[in-house]
């Protein structure tokens, strides 16, 4: 643990100093390759004059929404899925198709169905992660130990009860791994549709930092943007997914 | 009460012939006996005991409990699986919640009725933790704990034990000898250990290897508790094994056999 500490802040230590120490030397004019004083003014700036708070708003309103149709959708999708076999052989046959499609393909359509507004960022997002999720809930309802499916019955749980209380948490470790990727998928999604077309958000403020050439608050912003990746991933997925381990005494990976 | 196993057989499906599992078993069992179901794999004894549990149908032959036919699972036949099934997302309070809270009883109830049980078992003191933290043994009575709480009037046991090592096995007969004395349920359990089917049982149905057929019924009037070394009881286990001896010989020489046409 010590060890792994001191490696990474000698990492980044080292890091920074070769950064410095090229833009110090004026390798590259400073408006192409800022030095990391520059980028930390940038983002000290970008919160004081509140521009990123509110880009960090909007991105994240956008991210709850279309998300959160889309775990609601993908979920009960997924079930359906497990529960008939027909709509397995028909949806989840397309669903199977279009969870292939890279999601910033459907900007396009997107744009001339909706115009240039919410419900078009929303329908990018959303057709970006919902067949994940949709994947991973069938996958785990159908690779729930039918030993758990026995012992359910046995003790009483029928159709609706049995899928509530016993099939969905058996099937959890892997919902919440669907989840996650869903998760990313969505924000991947969201930062592409932002970057592509212009209205406001952290992917638009990227892009304005590029239009003003202002290097340094370009990699200010992709800082910004994946400080939000990992404290998603270490605060509301990491506990979640040590929530399990610790139920279930998974191996805890490292 | 007693249950009725009227001239039951059954068979499976195998490559494209049918493959006789049990033949014309009859047997009658009383409620509040502990009844034993002892033979070499192959035997068709967890077959018989799903037929009991009304998780598969005989071909022919009936099945009844009290004079009602049993064709499907039911709250007063509970089965122990030999995996077990404890839900690793619930605590071991919860597990022993969940038949309660199946057949709709209130939180507050279902609680006071699983912790009567998990005292029975000793395992109060453990009742938050989850069941991946439990040994073989502590994992057996809380499935013990789990079952008894539904209050069932028989409790079918499918090689509970096999997977344990000596020691808590034998912990685990005193226990289970001492629940059904103050439970007085009936108790059906299937092992192919002929030791701990004397060991437990009243009586001890003892099955030959394929087709199962019933080939004896033994009466073990032994005073309980009883221990898996206890001497009267190792003269009964050496007569069924003498018994046995050919069919345990014929199943080894059976499945050589196909090995070697494979």
């Amino acid at each position: 643990m010590k060890t792994r500490f001191v490696r990474q802040i000698l990492f980044y230590g080292i890091l920074l100093a070769i950064w410095e120490g090229l833009a110090l030397a004026q390798v590259w004019p400073g408006y192409i390759f800022p030095s990391p004083l520059d980028v930390l003014r940038s983002l000290a700036e970008g919160f004081r004059d509140s521009t990123f708070w509110v880009a960090i708003g909007i991105s994240l309103r956008r991210i709850a929404v279309g998300y959160g149709i889309s775990v609601i959708l993908g979920g009960l999708l997924g079930l359906l899925i497990s529960r008939f076999s027909v709509v397995k052989d028909t949806v989840g046959n397309l669903s199977l198709g279009l969870q292939t499609l890279p999601s910033i393909c459907w900007l396009p359509l997107a744009l001339l169905w909706f115009g240039i507004n919410e419900r078009a960022i929303y329908f990018v997002v959303i057709m970006g992660s919902m067949f994940s999720i949709t994947m991973a809930t069938h996958a785990g309802v159908r690779n729930v130990q039918p030993i758990f499916i026995k012992a359910g019955r046995n003790l009483g749980a029928r159709r609706i009860t049995l899928f509530r209380e016993v099939i969905i948490p058996a099937a959890m470790p892997s919902i919440l791994a669907g989840l996650k990727q869903g998760w990313s998928f969505s924000w991947r999604s969201l930062m592409a549709g932002e970057l592509l077309f212009v209205n406001l958000g952290l992917g638009h403020l990227l892009m304005m930092g590029r239009e003003l050439n202002d290097m340094s608050r370009v990699i200010a912003v992709m800082i910004v943007i994946a400080a939000i990746s990992i404290l998603t991933d270490k605060f509301i997925f990491g506990t979640a997914e040590s929530h399990l381990q610790r139920k279930w005494g998974l191996e805890t990976k490292t | 009460m007693s249950l009725i196993i009227d001239h039951v057989s059954k068979s499976f499906p195998n490559q494209n012939k049918t493959l006789p599992v049990l033949r014309d078993i009859h047997l009658e069992i009383q409620g509040g006996e502990f009844f034993c179901i002892a033979g070499p794999s192959g035997c068709g004894k967890t077959t018989l005991l799903n037929i009991i549990a009304g998780l598969e149908p005989a071909d022919s032959g009936t099945t009844t409990w009290n004079g009602k036919r049993i064709d499907h699972i039911g709250p007063e036949r509970l089965m122990i699986f030999q995996e077990l099934g404890l839900f690793p997302w619930l605590t071991v309070l919860q597990n022993v919640e969940f038949g309660l809270k199946m057949k709709g009883i209130s939180a507050k109830e279902r609680r006071k009725t699983a912790l009567v049980h998990l005292e029975m078992v000793h395992l109060a003191k453990f009742k938050d933790a989850y069941i991946h933290e439990l040994s073989g043994g502590m994992k057996q009575r809380v499935a013990l704990a789990r079952a008894l709480a539904m209050d069932p009037q028989v409790l079918l046991m499918d090689e509970p034990f096999t997977a344990l090592d000596a020691q808590t096995r034998d912990m685990l007969h005193d226990e289970l000898q001492r629940l059904w004395t103050t439970t007085k349920k009936t108790i059906i359990f299937v092992t192919h250990n002929i030791r701990e089917a004397v060991c437990l049982g009243d009586r001890v149905a003892v099955l030959s290897a394929r087709p199962g057929i019933l080939k004896n019924i033994v009466s073990v009037s032994l005073p309980r508790p009883r221990r898996i070394e206890d001497h009267g009881l190792m003269e009964i286990v050496r007569v069924i094994l003498e018994e046995l001896k050919g069919e345990i010989e014929k199943t080894v020489r059976d499945e050589f056999h196909e090995d070697t046409v494979r």
